[in-house]
């Protein structure tokens, strides 16, 4: 079937009546989660993934789009009206959003935020389109040796979402990797590191441990502080809507930062939080009115925001077709292909080509909701922004338990999620990297395949290891990923100094 | 160098070390992946201690870690980052919380799930001090979710307990 076709029928599928209330509900629960500021998209991602165990896949995983992107503008919001970011992402909207609020423009400052979201993460699905299908193509040539070197390359991703120091993310991802290897040796078929639980025989199950280290861990995180009211919403004195001059003033600031969204989504260790600043710099640098940066500016809120919402189509590309997430949400969304028995890669685009493509017109739907869900129900959010930790504490540890029990009905699977819900804790408090600890479990498995079975083939001779142009290829992009994140966070701190956010 | 560095060390070194025990109790062949990550990881933590006492002993400690001793002729010294990383850290709500956490547990266990989650949710609630009308609508709001979403659609048979079950 040829892509258009497939495109077609995936739209089809997209568009039955289950699908789309569910879009239209993920979509609900990403902005409120979004909008609440602690709590993170990645937590909210693998909270809810135990949701889709019992869904066709496509569906499942529409939900999860549906509740990243909403998750990503929902941060918007508090921003906008409370000054606080939702999500680190929204981080730069704050800057010009509130100045926008101070001056009795709150629902204008919302309105361009939902706008350029909606704009920027519409026009990321055309990247996600028209990339990810050469991509897979190209990882279709990949044997055994190529596995060992992406899989590998995933891991220097590892450097890139290090918070501080690249040693400390270094070693959680190698303690990723060790925890990987509990469960059945898939060589020599011994049982590795089980400790006597039978439930171990397939490794850590990736689901508790990403409920864990996401959202157990912040129940905690959230329990160690003193319960405080958050500040009330700003009321709104102005009307939801654009001029055609507002339309036409920011037109061009969304395109530019959806070029630079889909280009920090696509490089590994890269984020929204990155691509905010960089699309919001970008927006003062082109701006003809400068002087209104600082003081509320519109296309300053459209530039942070139609970026850090381009990020997430592009971020999707190199997950989907060669397995390695580029930073956290897409490593749990990765969580949760695994889950419904689906493995990122070129088979995504042959055998399971009817649900990667009904998954990319759900992505596409999900913006139109995003959309009409963020100029309707923005005054909604505003007080939901408010919720207090303290409902939010045990509610979030209830969906925990809960949600680690349902993957196989399982006790021993709660004690998992509350050990790692200890451990992203502990990893959180000593700043070293709970997304590098997934990434390690994630592709762990895959590297280890790759490297035992190349060596099997050549009789240990590591040389094969070397032997094709494609691995070469793959240990400059090792290198260069373990490059990049510096200077990615070089960048991103300077333009936090800049901005003073 | 701080104090959090040496309890990061020590734990990485102690997780080595347990899952060399264990791999060395493992056939031959199927130790030897194993035996690489821990190498790697025992590796990235003498080089992260390294850098720690280079940091220490070595001329930049003095000028560029706060608290760390300052002036000519000051001696090393280890700082105290806990007050810092624990800074609004409030024990009693801490620990009661994580009691509790462990209580829903092992209630779950004799009375089933609702229950032991009415029970928790109250418990915490109270503690920290949210108003009546907000513990009412949080326990019908998420009690329907629950039911909704893994009762009647995922079919999940959540714990009934030893009492019902």
């Amino acid at each position: 079937m040829d892509t258009l076709a497939l495109m077609g029928t995936g739209f089809l599928q997209a568009l039955s009546p289950l699908n789309l209330a569910l879009m239209a509900a993920a979509t609900a629960v990403g902005v409120t989660i979004g909008c609440l500021p602690g709590l993170s998209a990645a937590m909210g991602v693998a909270l809810l993934l135990p949701v889709t165990f019992g869904m066709d896949p496509a569906t499942g995983l529409i939900i999860l789009g549906g509740i990243y992107c909403g998750a990503i503008f929902g941060g918007s919001i508090s921003a906008i009206l409370i000054h606080t970011p939702g999500t680190p992402a929204s981080a730069a909207t704050a800057i010009e959003g509130y100045q926008l609020t101070l001056r009795g423009q709150a629902a204008k400052a919302l309105t361009v935020a939902c706008f350029a979201s909606f704009c920027g993460g519409l026009l990321s699905c055309i990247s996600l389109y028209f990339f990810s299908p050469p991509l897979a193509q190209l990882a279709m040539k990949f044997k055994s040796p190529e596995y060992f070197w992406l899989s590998l390359f995933g891991l220097t991703i590892i450097a890139g979402v290090s918070s501080k120091s690249m040693l400390k993310g270094l070693m959680s991802g190698v303690l990723g990797l060790l925890i990987s290897t509990v469960g059945m040796d898939p060589m020599e078929g011994v049982p590795r590191f089980m400790f006597g639980q039978s439930t171990l025989y397939n490794g850590v199950n990736v689901t508790c441990a990403l409920i864990g280290l996401f959202s157990m861990s912040q129940v905690l995180i959230l329990a160690e502080k003193r319960i405080q009211a958050r500040p009330a919403a700003a009321k709104f004195k102005d009307r939801f809507g654009l001029s055609r001059a507002e339309v036409k003033k920011i037109s061009p600031t969304i395109v530019r930062s959806w070029i630079i969204g889909n280009i920090v989504g696509i490089l590994p260790g890269a984020g929204a939080s990155i691509a905010c600043f960089i699309g919001y710099n970008e927006a003062r640098r082109f701006s003809k009115t400068k002087q209104e940066f600082g003081k509320g500016s519109i296309e300053g809120v459209a530039g942070s925001e139609a970026a850090n919402n381009a990020v997430t189509g592009g971020s999707l590309i190199p997950m989907l077709t060669l397995g390695i997430p580029g930073e956290s949400v897409t490593a749990v969304l990765m969580g949760g292909l695994i889950i419904h028995g689906l493995q990122p890669g070129p088979e995504l685009f042959t055998t399971y080509a009817g649900m990667t493509y009904t998954f990319f017109a759900g992505f596409v739907l999900v913006q139109f909701f995003m959309l009409g869900i963020g100029m309707l129900g923005c005054k909604g959010f505003a007080h939901i922004a408010r919720l207090s930790d303290a409902i939010l504490i045990p509610s979030i540890f209830l969906l925990c338990v809960v949600g680690s029990y349902a993957i196989h009905n399982n006790v021993v699977e709660v004690a998992i999620m509350l050990i790692f819900g200890g451990i992203g804790y502990l990893v959180r408090k000593f700043d070293m990297n709970a997304t590098a600890i997934v990434l390690g479990l994630i592709l762990g498995p895959i590297g280890e395949r790759g490297l035992r079975r190349s060596l099997m083939l050549s009789d240990g001779d590591p040389s094969i290891l070397f032997s094709t142009p494609l691995c070469w290829a793959l240990i400059a992009l090792c290198v260069v990923g373990l490059l990049s994140p510096l200077l990615m966070n070089r960048m991103e701190r300077k333009l936090r100094e800049k901005h003073g956010a | 160098m701080t104090r959090s560095d040496i309890g990061i060390v020590v734990i990485i070194y102690a997780t080595c070390l347990l899952f060399l025990t264990m791999t060395l109790k493992l056939k031959a062949a199927a130790q030897v992946y194993p035996l690489c990550l821990i190498g790697g990881l025992a590796l990235l933590n003498t080089l992260y201690l390294g850098t720690r006492l280079w940091r220490l002993f070595g001329g930049r400690a003095a000028q560029d870690v706060p608290g760390d001793a300052k002036g000519p002729g000051a001696r090393p010294a280890l700082v105290n980052d806990l007050p810092e990383i624990f800074a609004n850290f409030v024990p009693g709500q801490f620990l009661f919380i994580v009691i509790a956490s462990v209580a829903y547990l092992a209630l779950m266990h004799f009375v089933g799930f609702y229950p032991a989650g009415l029970v928790y949710m109250l418990a915490v609630m109270r503690r920290l001090r949210v108003p009546p009308l907000h513990m009412g609508v949080t326990l019908a709001v998420l009690g329907a979710l629950i039911y909704a979403v893994f009762t009647l659609f995922l079919k999940v048979p959540l714990p009934r307990g030893i009492l019902f079950g």
